[in-house]
């Protein structure tokens, strides 16, 4: 049995058409389903739908042998115990740091100045300014990123941003590009060398439908 | 109050794990006897300088420390056996030629390596110093072999790897400090994007060599016959090939089949050439792991080969293994016949309880002692 971790979302939808190049088809959408095991049309092969953060987790102790991941996730995650060896070019963004509209950032980070950053990826934003050799408190959430800087939480978040539609929203604006996200495929390591046989066609499958996809 | 409980990722063992695990470091020890290995014992805590062979930042990271009221100096919980036991071949026995070392016993780590470990694994393993042969690798190999299929592991994959390759190539481009990290990381995750990206500004073919690392997976000797045409014939690249060649070959007059993975960087920062980790089915991390870490002992004043293996008892203990101990029910009493009778059983192997009036629970019992026309007897417990 092959079980692939997935979460819901644009992750599942832009994982379809390469499953689907692997010859395989789930039986149900996560969407109207609230089952978090899927089956799919091969026996052989079922799903498992959960949160994009935890996808990591999942294979890295093998519930799952194989998983869509964020670069984002897999960053912060640290990569521990997994493979990741293919960059699935979906779901991509940039991870950016952004700002209230009329901040003066560059002015905000001359060298050994202190900054009040609010986050979810942690270890980015502190390997990011500790390039720049700027200091920065950090300040975890979890969500809604965009509203700390509007109401005085903090000077910058560093965030995800694919079409910059909430930013602008929130009156925010993208500062500095930290890095491209896109999401990974990734491996579980010993299924990697135990199920070698069944788990590398579906791999080499999606490596040839994504370099085929680049070269169209 | 809740004094009862432990830290995370630290448990006691209980019976029948226990039971599971002494049987196992038995049966272990007494195979490395047979190979000739000799038993030490090194310290729960020694100074921090001499439990890493060289820079090792990981094992420093897993290293509990203290300070010694004695001297003032920072002292460590052991994380790893294995450069213990590398101090003693170095520079306490200072033996010439060839020294076999095996060892057992608890280490510490400050976290766990998952979160379905423990921070207390049981590492048991065998070492041998001073032969630089491939022969001394096939002898550890066969010998974790046997381990694992003592402790009831028969079906168990064996993958090859020889962390020279990198080492050879990254020389070649001069990589160093972080650009050395970052490939080395990069090839450990087997993310062949990230190692695009790191390597492109290097010689095109060194380039080629580094990326096509991951991609040099599999079983057959055509892994072997791909890298000689794919990998630069910088200095070490050659010599790496050739001993794995040569260790499959051995292996495979062993009955013990390969699968190669040259991009296997995984073990230990000590290790510099062969290395090889044991999987099984039903388990998410290599059940035992090894490989060569020659020059070792620098350090401490001699350079040495060596090469080994360990593996955790507490991981292997997840394996079926029987639960009940059958032992005989005896009554209490101050009879000098029924005193010897009990004495007799125990002296040949069996495990004889002493009725106290309340059931026993720690044994199962299928049998009893009892008096039959004046003799003590045993019988099936009906």
């Amino acid at each position: 049995m092959i079980t692939i971790a997935l979460s819901k979302g644009r992750i599942f939808e832009e994982t379809l058409p390469l499953l689907a190049a692997a010859g395989i088809v789930p039986s149900e959408a996560p969407e109207s389903s609230r089952k978090l095991i899927i089956g799919t049309n091969r026996d052989d092969v079922r799903l498992i739908i959960v949160r994009a953060t935890d996808v990591p987790t999942y294979v890295q102790y093998g519930a799952a042998d194989l998983g869509v991941a964020g670069k984002d996730v897999l960053l912060e995650h640290g990569g521990a115990g997994v493979y990741q060896p293919l960059d699935l070019e979906i779901a991509k963004c940039s991870l950016m740091v952004a700002v209230q509209q009329g901040f003066d950032y560059l002015g905000a980070v001359q060298q050994g100045a202190r900054l009040r950053v609010a986050t979810k990826y942690t270890d980015c934003a502190r390997e990011h300014f500790a390039g720049k050799g700027v200091h920065i408190d950090l300040i975890k959430l979890y969500g809604s990123m965009e509203l700390a800087p509007l109401v005085g939480l903090a000077d910058c978040i560093v965030d995800l941003v694919s079409t910059g539609g909430t930013l602008k929203a929130n009156n925010l604006v993208a500062v500095e590009h930290v890095r491209d996200i896109s999401s990974r495929l990734i491996v579980n390591q010993a299924a990697l060398k135990l199920k070698h046989d069944q788990l590398q066609p579906i791999i080499d499958t999606f490596a040839a439908t994504v370099a085929a996809r680049h070269h169209s | 109050m809740r004094n009862w409980i432990l830290p995370e990722y630290i448990s006691d063992v209980l019976p029948r794990e226990a039971r599971q695990i002494e049987s196992m470091r038995r049966g272990m020890l007494d195979l490395f006897a047979c190979y000739g290995y000799e038993l030490v014992l090194p310290p729960l805590v020694e100074y921090v300088e001499s439990l890493f062979l060289h820079d090792d930042p990981a094992l420093d990271l897993k290293t509990f420390k203290l300070v010694d009221e004695l001297t003032g100096r920072q002292m460590g919980l052991r994380a790893d056996i294995t450069p213990q036991v590398a101090r003693i071949d170095a520079h306490i026995l200072n033996r010439q030629g060839t020294t076999r070392l095996c060892y057992s016993g608890s280490v510490v780590n400050t976290r766990p390596d998952g979160i379905l470990s423990t921070r207390e694994p049981r590492q048991i393993g065998a070492e041998i110093y001073g032969c630089a042969d491939i022969a001394a690798d096939v002898e550890i190999i066969e010998l974790m072999f046997e381990s694992l299929a003592l402790a009831g592991l028969k079906q168990v994959r064996l993958d090859i790897g020889h962390i020279g390759l990198f080492h050879a190539l990254a020389d070649a481009a001069g990589l160093k400090d972080d650009a050395r990290d970052q490939t080395f990381s990069a090839l450990q995750q087997k993310d062949i994007p990230t190692l695009r990206a790191v390597t492109a500004h290097l010689a095109p073919e060194l380039a080629a060599g580094l990326q096509a690392l991951p991609g040099l997976y599999g079983n057959s000797n055509d892994v072997l016959a791909r890298a000689g045409s794919l990998l630069p014939a910088v200095p070490g690249v050659t010599e790496a090939l050739t001993a794995l060649q040569q260790l499959a070959g051995a292996l495979a007059v062993r009955g013990i089949g390969v699968r190669f993975d040259l991009a296997e960087v995984r073990s230990s920062d000590y290790h510099t050439g062969l290395v090889f980790a044991a999987y099984a089915q039903g388990f998410a991390n290599a059940v035992a792991r090894g490989g060569r870490y020659d020059r070792v002992g620098e350090k401490f004043g001699r350079s040495r080969p060596a090469t080994g293996f360990s593996l955790d008892l507490r991981e292997l203990s997840r394996l079926p293994f029987p639960t009940a101990q059958s032992a005989i029910l005896a009554p209490a009493g101050d009879d000098r016949a029924l005193i010897d009778a009990v004495r007799a059983l125990r002296k040949s192997g069996e495990t004889v309880v002493i009725d106290l009036g309340v059931q026993p629970a720690e044994a199962h019992v299928d049998r009893v002692l009892r008096l039959e026309q004046g003799n003590w007897v045993v019988r099936p417990l009906v």
